[in-house]
């Protein structure tokens, strides 16, 4: 691919990452808002959240972006084949990734964290929520390379563009569930 | 990095290649020149609606008020008053500038200006404006919803916006087209940001841009910074409205409040404040480069100017608090607010100073897109200091939700941005569809407007120093406002004599594009790149990508020596 | 002459009188001890503005007589960069600041530390203590009573109603049920929000006895418009006639099971 088409699309990229950057900046803004002006937390009545789902959550999408890294370096290598080995992976980290999450709100029902039982339990909710559709959107997009990746299975040069940003922002993902695990679940 | 990738894209031969899902920047912008005075209209009648209860409240809306209002015998009813300000407050910011100014001539000038040709992402480019017709519809549709449309403001705060104010689906479909909107205007700053960065001719330095790109670039620099900031409280509205959060819930009213409305106006004027500037720098970019072009003389301080307009930038992503005073904020935050506000007005002054400059010992010519950048001059002059007054805590605990603050905001917003609208309209208009838009339709225009503009918007600013509140349905409920009924008919008269000349607005445009006189390549007689190509410009813009030589505002230098008095951009400097 | 008729457009020559404007869109008038620092300060504004506005006007007209294309034909050829030229640009730009901002800033900076925020005390001076309730679209009005305790069965409550006497500090507590509402009295120029789960406040004293408007100025829904109250000034003596025998007649009616009446919360200071 063109180095300059190459530079646009790099480019492109960091803006369209930090507009996204600034979206939970805005969440974890108004956490701290929330969390400072509260005098306990969580609020009386409320246990914390365990950790186990969460922590299982952090290992997988930080496996799966380790693959997802690979399957980068294997498309710049020009090796289509592997790449899609560690596509698949990646895929699968993903969705198991998004059960957990869907476990975690169970498991916060549960134990009576309603979305509506307050602010702690919205915080709790809402911003696993919209952090999650943000996943779903990116596992549609993967899903998508899936299929690119078997059409143009011999030319990584067509999968370049498509692999990069994908990748980029798969961990731009992962970046922010570790802010959210250690500042809404562990800290 | 200039220089980049340019290629040339296959021209479309079908209609709806051609016109509807066009890749091509020059159509999308007309499309959002379209879609943009289209909802100027809708917004315009609405402001008429809200004029006519203010001076007569309690008569019937001459003409359209029996057809829209019929179980009320043609009278605005107060639900539908406070439907119509939102929403014409909604609809001007986002629907009628934003598109224009951003949308038209962004698309418009960003590649023909910096001599690229296209956008950098072209199919991007058309989701945009794709997504940003789905957010018109949205609101169209939430008109007609069963309990009428968002009722809370332009602002919609909390809790009024939420279910324990407004149960409607109305403010629900607000919430999602503001979101959609945002996720179009994003798009359209990542791609604008990158084409200016990537794909400036060879040669063309930053301070080599036009001063309109430099707008519309720190434009697109601040929506792409702070949209997502709004998208995130329109987030967190949403949620509270129809999945039981609590975010900005609280009080006796609300069951499980513990949240805290306030946080969304913070949020929102993080946002809000910079909107403001990402309306008005295209227009202040447009004027600047117009006065240069029509004195025939360099823009004054250029760079000046450009690191000026920067500066605001910067600056307007720390003053949002000035919103809130009356909400007691911290005494430090309070008095940090004003502070930084007030400083925004030295870049201010200072380009103000070099617009003056370049009319000075100019050559000046009125044509229309002249007289309505001279008209931003003024009309900016007095919104800006107006905002002084507000920027000071104490006279703002007084003008704060009055119509002073109305009168200031139209001042900027409705007149300001506007005149530079209509400015670039009528300067852009040849190159754009190739005929020329009659000139003397467009005096009437400018003066037609001019005129009762500042009756409309200087009005406003009496009746709120004089304690007349915003949103209010019928003000003569108090006694003490009743002696301002005078002034009220005068805004009204003024208003409905606006709204009248825009229609010659209208006719010109649609006139001119039918039967307007043919537009030679070159009829403003103006050295930037895109008036070295016909009008109006083939479809890959360029044949050859232009080397830039000199800046975009040579004019009147004393050595040139080929009978113009002015230089392309692609042509040597003469010295 | 029935104000809601399209009769006056018969009074037009009148009506659009410049002159009679200016008169009538003075604010109204000041009743406080602190209201005309704010008048001040709005006048001081407008004079500086008023300078260079007619300085920008003078650049802008005068220019565009004098240098129109037909009396000037050959443009001045500068980029504006020469010194003189810079340093007159940074003068302007200073000369804003330093003049305007600067003093406006130091000026409301002063009058918010010396007056709005000198909060009274009311364990050394004369103060009523006022709780206001905001709710869609009324305005309540909670005076402690003898015992100088709210939320207790001798406060007087009023509704869309506040009386105060003439020379003593009110000091406000405020907040709101539902939404957010803003309280706005346009004679002593102030105006604070009044925000569901928190509480605000504002000080200020009236001088002139009278009856004045008290305006809700914030959007809280339809009825909006609606939501005023009256002010009444009283003199020391009729405040303490009316105060007396509203809080016998609370003492006697306060029903203790009346929902509606159980608000109000206790004062840090
Ligand atoms: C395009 C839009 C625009 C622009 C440019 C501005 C510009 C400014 N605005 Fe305005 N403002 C709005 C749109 C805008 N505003 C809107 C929409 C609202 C209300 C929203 C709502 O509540 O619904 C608002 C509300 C608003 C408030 C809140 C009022 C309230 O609700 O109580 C404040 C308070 O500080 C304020 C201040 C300012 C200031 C200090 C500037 C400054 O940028 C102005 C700087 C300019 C100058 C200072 C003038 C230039 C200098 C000279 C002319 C000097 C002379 C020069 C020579 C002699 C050569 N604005
Ligand atoms: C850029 C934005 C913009 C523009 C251009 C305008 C333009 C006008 N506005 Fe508005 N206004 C706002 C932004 C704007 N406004 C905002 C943000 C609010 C606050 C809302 C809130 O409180 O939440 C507001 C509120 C507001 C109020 C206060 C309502 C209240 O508080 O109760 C009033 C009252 O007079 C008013 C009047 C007007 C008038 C008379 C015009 C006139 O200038 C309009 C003149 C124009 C026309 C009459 C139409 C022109 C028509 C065409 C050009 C084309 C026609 C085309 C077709 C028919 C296809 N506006
Ligand atoms: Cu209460 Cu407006
Ligand atoms: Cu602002």
């Amino acid at each position: 691919m063109n180095e300059a088409r190459k530079t646009q699309h790099t480019l492109a990229m960091t803006i369209a990452l930090i507009s996204w950057a600034m979206l939970f900046a805005t969440l974890f803004m108004g956490y701290a808002i929330y969390r400072s002006s509260a005098n306990v937390w969580p609020p009386m009545g409320f246990a914390r959240i365990s950790l186990v789902l969460p922590t299982i959550s952090t290992i997988l999408i930080l496996i799966s972006s380790w693959f997802c890294y690979q399957m980068k370096l294997d498309i710049n290598r020009g090796q289509v084949a592997p790449a899609q080995k560690n596509l698949n992976l990646t895929l699968a980290l993903g969705f198991a990734f998004l059960v957990t999450q869907t476990l975690l709100w169970r498991n916060m029902n549960h134990s009576g964290v309603y979305v509506s039982s307050g602010i702690f339990a919205s915080i709790m909710h809402a911003f696993t929520w919209i952090h999650a559709a943000h996943v779903l959107a990116a596992l549609v997009f993967l899903v998508y390379l899936y299929f690119q990746f078997k059409r143009h299975a011999g030319n990584a040069d067509a999968l370049w563009m498509k692999t990069e940003n994908g990748e980029k922002f798969w961990h731009f993902l992962g970046i922010i569930w570790i802010l959210m695990y250690f500042i809404l679940f562990v800290f | 990095m200039s220089g980049g990738f340019n290629e040339i894209h296959q021209e479309p031969t079908t209609f709806i290649s051609k016109y509807v899902f066009s890749f091509d920047h020059k159509v999308i912008a007309k499309q959002f020149l379209w879609y943009g005075i289209l909802f100027l209209g809708i917004g315009g009648i609405m402001a008429l609606l809200i004029r006519w209860t203010l001076a007569y409240p309690g008569q019937p809306f001459p003409v359209l008020g029996p057809l829209l209002f019929p179980d009320s015998a043609g009278v605005v009813p107060p639900d539908t008053y406070a439907m119509l300000f939102t929403m014409h407050g909604t609809i001007m910011i986002f629907y009628a500038i934003t598109p224009i100014l951003i949308g038209a001539f962004g698309n418009y000038c960003i590649p023909l200006m910096i001599g690229a040709r296209d956008m950098a992402f072209p199919t991007l480019n058309m989701l945009s404006f794709w997504l940003a017709l789905v957010s018109g519809l949205l609101v169209i549709v939430s008109l007609f919803t069963p309990l009428g449309a968002a009722a809370g403001g332009w602002t919609s705060y909390p809790t009024l916006s939420t279910m324990i104010g407004s149960p409607g689906s109305g403010q629900t479909l607000w919430c999602l087209a503001i979101f959609v909107l945002g996720a179009s205007s994003t798009m359209g700053a990542v791609n604008y940001i990158t084409t200016v960065i990537t794909l400036r001719a060879p040669g063309m330095g930053y301070f080599d841009m036009p001063l309109t790109i430099w707008g519309l670039w720190l434009t697109a620099i601040l929506n792409a910074i702070f949209i997502p900031v709004l998208g995130a409280g329109v987030i967190l509205l949403t949620l509270d409205r129809v999945a039981g959060t609590t975010f900005f819930l609280a009080g006796a009213a609300a069951t499980s409040g513990s949240g805290d409305p306030v946080l969304f106006q913070h949020v929102f004027w993080i946002f809000g404040h910079p909107e403001v500037y990402i309306l008005i720098l295209p227009a202040w970019g447009i004027v600047s480069d117009l006065l240069s072009f029509f004195a025939r003389k360099p823009a004054f301080g250029a760079k000046a100017t450009a690191l000026a307009m920067t500066a605001v930038t910067v600056l307007s992503t720390l003053v949002y608090g000035h919103h809130m005073f009356t909400t007691q904020m911290s005494p430090l935050l309070t008095q940090s607010f004003m502070t930084l506000t007030m400083t925004i007005s030295i870049p201010s002054a200072i380009f103000f100073a070099n617009w003056l400059g370049t009319i000075w010992k100019g050559s000046i010519r009125f044509h229309s897109p002249m007289l309505f950048s001279l008209g931003v001059v003024f009309v900016f002059g007095l919104g800006g200091l107006t905002g002084l007054y507000l920027g000071t805590v104490t006279t703002d605990l007084y003008l704060h939700d009055t119509y002073f603050v109305v009168g200031h905001f139209h001042y900027t917003m409705a007149a300001s941005v506007l005149l530079g609208g209509f400015a670039g309209t009528y300067f852009w208009f040849p190159k754009m569809f190739g005929k020329m838009m009659n000139e003397c339709m467009a005096k009437i225009h400018f003066w037609g407007t001019m005129i009762p503009l500042n009756g409309i918007f200087f009005g406003m600013m009496m009746v709120g120093y004089g304690g007349m509140h915003r949103r209010i349905y019928n003000p003569f409920i108090y006694e003490s406002l009743r002696r301002l009924i005078p002034i009220n008919e005068m805004i009204t008269i003024s208003a409905i004599l606006m709204g009248a000349f825009q229609i010659v607005f209208v006719i010109n445009f649609i006139y001119s594009l039918c039967k307007g006189e043919k537009a030679s390549q070159n009829p403003w007689e103006v050295g930037t790149l895109e008036w070295t190509i016909p009008s109006p410009p083939v479809h890959h813009n360029y044949d050859v990508i232009p080397t830039v030589k000199c800046g975009p505002h040579e004019f009147g230098n004393p050595k040139l020596t080929n009978g113009r008095d002015f230089q392309y951009q692609t042509e040597d400097l003469v010295v | 002459m029935n104000v809601f008729s399209f009769d006056h457009f018969g009074h037009l020559f009148y009506r659009l009188n410049a002159a009679n404007w200016f008169s009538l869109s003075a604010p109204p008038k000041d009743i406080s001890t602190n209201g005309h620092l704010i008048d001040y300060l709005f006048n001081y504004t407008s004079y500086l503005n008023i300078f260079y506005f007619l300085l920008v006007c003078i650049g802008l007209f005068g220019f565009s007589y004098i240098y129109s294309a037909k009396r000037n034909k050959k443009a001045y050829y500068t980029y504006g960069n020469q010194k003189t030229h810079l340093i007159i640009t940074a003068v302007i730009g200073a000369a804003v600041f330093l003049s305007i901002d600067l003093n406006i800033t130091r000026l409301s900076n002063n009058d918010l530390l010396n007056s709005f925020w000198k909060w009274p005390d009311p364990k050394t001076e004369k103060v009523l203590k006022v709780e206001v309730m905001a709710q869609q679209w009324m305005w309540s009005f909670r005076y402690a009573g003898p015992d100088g305790e709210f939320n207790t069965k001798d406060d007087v409550v009023t509704n869309n109603d506040l009386r105060v006497p003439v020379n003593t500090k009110i000091l406000f507590h405020l907040t709101s049920k539902d939404v957010i509402h803003s309280f706005f009295v346009p004679n002593v120029r102030l105006k604070v929000d009044t925000i569901p789960g928190r509480i605000t406040r504002v000080w200020w004293d009236a001088n002139t006895p009278g009856v004045y408007d008290i305006a809700c100025a914030e959007m809280c829904g339809t009825h909006h418009y609606l939501m005023k109250a009256q002010l009444t000034v009283y003199s020391e003596e009729e405040f303490a006639r009316w105060v007396g025998a509203a809080e016998q007649v609370a003492m006697n009616t306060n029903d203790p099971e009346d929902k509606n009446l159980q608000w109000g919360w206790k004062w840090e200071n």
